[in-house]
């Protein structure tokens, strides 16, 4: 027993050993947070939400924006696997690993975060023995969508990702994980009709539908379907610029090519087309607040902006939003690295941006006329619990960056070099 | 089934449906109404109760001046006794809380005596409900509850402890009503619109501020004040509308539709209801 954990420590040490000091640091970095979040997350879970800044007027902060954010952004998942599996966009091929691993995470964090979200942690599986159905196949609460659609995405991106772990090396050398392998990845077109499929929902609840129905508060009320489908073509448009990001940071990280040009472009021009459609619908839908949602409730548009919240969130996420689509749509900056990357963070930025919109703005909004704008600024436990999912997907994306089949691309370097 | 539950015959059809009247201008902010509801409905009690935000109430007292420079002798206060405001949607007749629909478990729901239920046994702390409530009627268990020295022996045996990590809100003390009609079926009435009740709250004012009772009677008082011309809804501008434009607007979206009215002669505390 002593030698096999004295082997994993030198396998680490040496691991550790052979990066630059840069990286070294990254990883202390990536470390500490992890270390932290693991701290702070028995606090939470023994002793209650009270050490977070959330409270009665603010129910929901950062953990649900990351949330909101992950499922948003890791929704590029189904979309690049929709090109790519139902549409034939071969292109997009060298980088569907790295998308499905993104994806996986972004959704596992997601249920990471809503544990530590809500109140009873274990009684999480009410929400699968008693949902709130309406009539017929429709849940009533937004909230039940999401629970059920989440889970089925969830485990159509775990079989998604069981072909990326058996064509690890040692574990394709066995003839069964092979060709265990081998099917599955035939069978993707399945997966990625039905992810599609699941995707649509509870994107669609989770990023709108949840907010709109919400017919007592200003700031998030609208036509439920208006909201809900903007949510969609969010998660399509951010999604992709997400996934192209990703790898890319991976690519220079590595300092190797993980994926040709192309299908970074390819992608990218895909998340630019779905942009002009993102910052349509949003224009409408802003247009709508001010003009007949929001006046609805004998309030002015602009008057429910204010507090820290202003509308320079508004500005930003256009600013951010427009940015993205001149950068990805015009052949002549996407062919260009420096502009197609600006674009991609562009895209990933607005989306961030809409997300802590529909949070922050939406919370801060008084109720009555003699109250103030709300605030809310979270505390060093909600911080570290965030921070540190973010960097256990980080760690979990450069182990499998390194010791798997992530990048397929890579290979044929490999093969050539050796 | 029960062989009681099968003589459910048209006269002991649920006929209530519970409502509340507060006059402001006799209210004086003594503020006996909030502690009588902590008590009887074993609200915790921490040592420390200052961060009011996180603090587990279900009736506050919210003070409400004309305006806020306003200096000597201009300064005018009123205290507004709020509590779950028992919603019911543009529809009377099939209620539609915000707070209802949105729970993911079934953990609040509205009776067919119009009250808002909250089982926090059920609840799994999403806080979805208390996102939705568009007056701050709903409180999470932010720290585990606490009934600090002797005030745990006082503890009302007839509303469960809550839990840490739970949402709890106004329910009319709907327990007292089920309490009248355990009594009156031990004297062997059946009939469930025998008996009437009042919450705490209002059998604690002192000036009488808070009437409580059958929205559904016309003869009953609350429903003559919910009538009276110095009568309004908080913050629910809708009131004031033309019927066209009422109708207009009901076609977009659901309005709260509370059923606690408060009453004021005073202009400017109906002005307050109103944004800017
Ligand atoms: S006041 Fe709030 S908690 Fe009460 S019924 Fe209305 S929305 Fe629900
Ligand atoms: S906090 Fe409890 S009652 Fe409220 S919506 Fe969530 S589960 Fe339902």
């Amino acid at each position: 027993m002593n030698t096999l954990v004295k082997s994993v420590i030198d396998f680490i040490v040496e691991t550790y050993n052979s990066y630059s000091k840069s990286m070294q640091i990254f990883f202390i970095f990536l470390a500490v947070n992890i270390f932290l979040f693991m701290v702070f997350a028995i606090q939470i879970l023994f002793w209650g939400l009270g050490y977070t800044d959330m409270n009665n007027i603010f129910a929901m902060g950062v953990w649900i924006i990351g949330d909101l954010g992950l499922v948003s952004l890791g929704g590029g998942a189904f979309f690049t696997g929709f090109f790519l599996y139902m549409l034939r966009v071969d292109k997009l091929e060298p980088i569907i690993n790295s998308t499905v691993l993104i994806g996986f995470m972004c959704y596992l964090f997601t249920f990471v975060f809503l544990v530590f979200d809500i109140g009873q942690p274990l009684r999480a599986w009410f929400g699968y023995a008693y949902p709130n159905w309406g009539t017929h196949l429709m849940p009533q609460s937004m909230l039940t969508e999401v629970v059920f659609c989440l889970t089925f995405y969830f485990c159509v991106l775990c079989v998604e990702l069981i072909p990326v772990v058996l064509r690890h090396k040692i574990i394709d050398a066995i003839p069964a994980f092979h060709y265990i392998g081998h099917y599955l990845h035939r069978l993707m077109w399945i997966m990625a009709a039905a992810g599609t499929f699941l995707s649509f929902f509870h994107q669609g609840s989770l990023g709108g539908g949840m907010w709109d129905v919400l017919y007592g508060k200003p700031g998030w009320f609208r036509a439920h379907h208006q909201f809900f489908f903007m949510a969609i073509v969010a998660a399509t448009a951010g999604g992709t610029s997400f996934m192209t990001l990703c790898p890319y940071i991976a690519g220079k990280v590595m300092k190797k090519e993980v994926a040709p040009m192309e299908t970074f472009q390819t992608l990218a021009k895909i998340s630019g087309a779905m942009f002009i459609f993102y910052t349509t619908f949003r224009i409408y839908d802003v247009y709508t607040m001010a003009a007949k949602y929001v006046p609805s409730f004998d309030r002015n548009y602009l008057d429910i902006w204010g507090g820290y919240y202003g509308i320079w969130m508004l500005v930003f996420e256009f600013a951010a939003c427009f940015t993205a689509i001149a950068m990805l749509n015009i052949k002549k900056f996407r062919d260009q690295e420096k502009f197609m990357v600006i674009g991609i963070s562009s895209g990933v930025a607005a989306i961030i941006m809409s997300k802590l919109y529909v949070v922050l703005h939406g919370f801060s909004i008084p109720n009555f006329p003699w109250k103030s704008f709300a605030a809310y600024n979270p505390t060093i436990q909600e911080w570290f619990i965030t921070t540190g999912g973010l960097c256990c997907m980080i760690a979990i994306y450069m182990i499998m960056a390194k010791w798997f089949r992530l990048f397929p691309h890579l290979d044929k370097h490999e093969h050539h070099a050796e | 089934m029960n062989t009681n539950e099968t003589h459910v015959t048209q006269e002991n059809k649920m006929k209530r449906r519970w409502g509340m009247a507060i006059d402001l201008d006799k209210c004086t902010g003594c503020g006996q109404c909030s502690i009588a509801c902590a008590q009887e409905n074993n609200l915790p009690i921490f040592e420390d109760d200052s961060d009011q935000p996180k603090r587990v109430a279900y009736l506050e007292l919210m003070k409400v001046t004309n305006d806020r420079d306003a200096k000597y002798p201009n300064v005018e206060v009123t205290f507004i006794p709020k509590m779950c405001q028992q919603c019911e949607g543009n529809d009377p007749s099939n209620p539609k809380p915000p707070c209802v629909s949105v729970c993911p478990v079934v953990a609040t729901d509205v009776g067919d005596d119009g009250v808002v239920s909250q089982v926090w046994s059920r609840c799994i702390g999403c806080r979805y409900c208390q996102v939705s409530c568009p007056y701050e009627a709903r409180a999470f268990n932010w720290w585990k509850p606490r009934h600090e020295g002797s005030f745990k022996k006082s503890l009302n045996s007839d509303v469960s402890v809550m839990s840490r990590g739970t949402i709890v809100k106004c329910t009319f003390c709907s327990h007292i009503w089920k309490r009248e009609r355990d009594k009156a079926v031990a004297q062997g009435i059946t009939d469930i619109n025998a008996v009437l009740y009042t919450p705490t709250c209002a059998s604690s004012c002192p000036t009488g501020a808070i009437v409580f009772g059958d929205l559904n009677d016309p003869d009953s008082e609350v429903s003559k004040l919910s009538k009276d011309k110095r009568a309004f809804r908080l913050v629910h501008t809708i009131d004031e509308k033309p019927e066209d434009e009422k109708k207009r607007l009901m076609k977009l979206k659901d309005y709260p539709n509370p059923k606690v009215y408060y009453l004021s002669s005073r202009q400017w505390v109906r002005d307050m209801m109103r944004f800017k």
